[in-house]
């Protein structure tokens, strides 16, 4: 069994305008897929889909044999704390520690009050030290996460997504916002976590060649639609200009000479 | 090839025909109306006063000997600095009572009305009833609570504390609307649940907003104190201020007390300045 299918997603944010069209796919264990596709396209929506951050509309998630869209408000918690997520903002609290930030990571396995009161143990501090240090930025640990430069913070937002001990990462454009360097730097990472601690990663990217490096699989969305999935040597020219809905090179040269 | 071509139908234009920069026509247009009304009809008020005994070469003098028996040569004639300062420690209790209590009720419903973190329902209805609650004085609740307390601190106290936490459901449910959508985005998809989003997400966001609109309560939680030592008998210094001032007409006493209030005002306001600052550079 995969571990994440997708069948026939259909998603709409108004009535009569869907942003996903009957999108269906699966994702086997220890797979690293790159998404693709132009401004729009849905490739966040998809995303959030799988965890349901947005509500499913038509069709069908199941994740590791549960169907996400039908769990109540525990099992929900509990298909969430299998899935680790990371995002293009980093999305963490400024104003608290890199080290309290990671450990957010842990609430999906707390009680109600545990959570609040802030109560982690050893072993689990432990581990977010070693995560930390994995990544390279455990001198920081004490500091306010607003005080690390993008880079930095996105490794902290790595951490705490594999603190969660996640069957599967989902990446929301996690370099979208960095230079060059920083970026090779968190795709080495992500690479790195996919193969030695054999978790699957769907990342959503905006650079072809950058999905065609370090992704197996490229799924391609145009206008919602699932227009390209296959293993990444196969990503042609002619299907990246399919999916950005581009002219062939040749039409573009007409087309500026005019 | 592609043109940038006008779009007349897009543009708004003035009278004059040129491109209007600004959406708010109709709502200027009011306000300007308004403010014209407002002013004729001050200067129309003046032709209708009854100026009956009315004696301007009069009472200037007789007003300026007054405010200078108040400032100029203060003096406690009725009870010592000790029971002064017993009096004004009083004043300072009731209005941090109201404001404490105030603020740890208001954390909670503040949690419900905030449109990010409840439900649309939830929210609405305890901005409703907050609203109103507001839009009555401060003084008329304690004179509603009397009916069942009696006139005096109780009374005093329970009223402070509805206004109080009406006000600061507003504030503070406005901070946790501020909250960036991303943090509590982050902390749902770990599978957080309600609660541990609130204590570790929204409250360390939003902390040091918090803490000022406390303060900024305390201090007008004093001054009301002050007002209802005096008008509901609530005791403390404001009680001694009525009776100086209604009950012995003694200007020099009303002076001291005057000076004392004013005094606690600015070491509030720096107390509340430091506070700030400290805060927001920890920041
Ligand atoms: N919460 C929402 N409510 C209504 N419409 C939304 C919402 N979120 C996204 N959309 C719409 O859905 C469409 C797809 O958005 P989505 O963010 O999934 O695209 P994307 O492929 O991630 O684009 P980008 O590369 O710019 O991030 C857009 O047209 C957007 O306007
Ligand atoms: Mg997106």
């Amino acid at each position: 069994m995969s571990l994440l299918e997708v069948n026939g997603l259909t998603k709409s944010y108004q009535p009569g305008n869907p942003i996903l069209k009957d999108v269906s796919f699966s994702v086997e264990a220890g797979e690293f897929i790159a998404v693709i596709g132009p401004s729009g396209a849905g490739k966040s929506t998809m995303l959030r889909c799988l965890n349901r951050m947005v509500d499913i509309g038509e069709g069908q998630v199941l994740f590791d044999g549960r169907d996400v869209g039908a769990q109540n408000k525990k099992g929900l918690r509990d298909v969430r704390k299998n899935i680790g997520m990371v995002f293009q903002h980093y999305n963490l609290v400024p104003r608290l520690t890199v080290i309290e930030n990671v450990l957010h990571g842990r609430f999906g396995y707390k009680s109600t009050l545990q959570g609040v009161l802030g109560r982690f143990t050893e072993e689990e501090k432990r581990k977010a030290f070693d995560l930390l240090g994995k990544l390279g930025i455990a001198e920081h640990a004490y500091k306010r996460c607003d005080q690390l430069s993008g880079g930095q913070q996105q490794r902290v937002g790595i951490c705490r997504a594999l603190i969660q001990d996640p069957k599967i990462i989902l990446c929301d454009e996690p370099i979208a916002s960095l230079d060059p360097n920083s970026s090779r730097i968190i795709m080495d990472h992500l690479k790195t976590i996919s193969i030695e601690f054999g978790i699957t990663c769907i990342v959503n990217l905006h650079q072809v060649d950058v999905a065609k490096d370090y992704a197996n699989r490229i799924i391609g969305l145009r206008k919602g639609e699932v227009v390209f999935d296959g293993p990444s040597p196969l990503l042609s020219q002619r299907f990246t200009d399919e999916i950005y809905g581009m002219k062939t090179a040749v039409e573009m040269r007409e087309l500026i000479t005019v | 090839m592609q043109q940038i071509t006008q779009q007349p139908s897009v543009t708004r234009h003035t009278r004059s025909g040129k491109i209007n920069i600004r959406s708010g026509n109709r709502v200027s247009l009011v306000l300007r109306a308004t403010l014209w009304t407002l002013g004729a009809l001050t200067v129309l008020a003046f032709f209708f006063f009854d100026y009956t005994g009315f004696r301007p070469l009069q009472a200037i003098p007789e007003t300026l000997y007054n405010l200078k028996a108040m400032f100029l040569e203060p003096k406690l004639s009725h009870f010592g600095w000790g029971e002064a300062a017993m009096q004004v420690a009083i004043t300072l209790g009731l209005g941090a009572l109201a404001t404490v209590f105030g603020a740890a009720f208001a954390f909670f419903l503040a949690l419900g009305a905030a449109e990010n973190l409840s439900v649309p329902w939830l929210s609405k209805s305890i901005r409703i009833v907050v609203a109103f609650v507001r839009a009555v004085p401060t003084v008329l609740w304690v004179l509603i609570f009397a009916i069942a307390a009696g006139l005096g601190s109780e009374a005093a106290v329970l009223g402070m504390l509805f206004h109080s936490v009406a006000y600061l459901v507003k504030a503070f449910s406005e901070a946790f609307e501020e909250v960036d959508p991303k943090i509590l985005e982050a902390l749902r998809s770990t599978g957080a649940g309600w609660w541990q989003t609130v204590v570790h997400g929204v409250l360390p966001s939003t902390f040091t907003y918090l803490l000022s609109w406390t303060f900024l309560r305390f201090e007008i939680n004093f001054s009301v104190a002050v007002a209802m030592g005096a008008a509901a008998g609530a005791g403390g210094i404001g009680f001694e201020l009525f009776m100086a001032s209604g009950f012995y007409f003694d200007l020099r006493e009303v002076g001291v007390i005057t000076y004392m209030i004013l005094a606690i005002a600015i070491v509030l306001e720096v107390l509340s300045t430091r506070l700030k600052s400290r805060v927001y550079s920890a920041s």
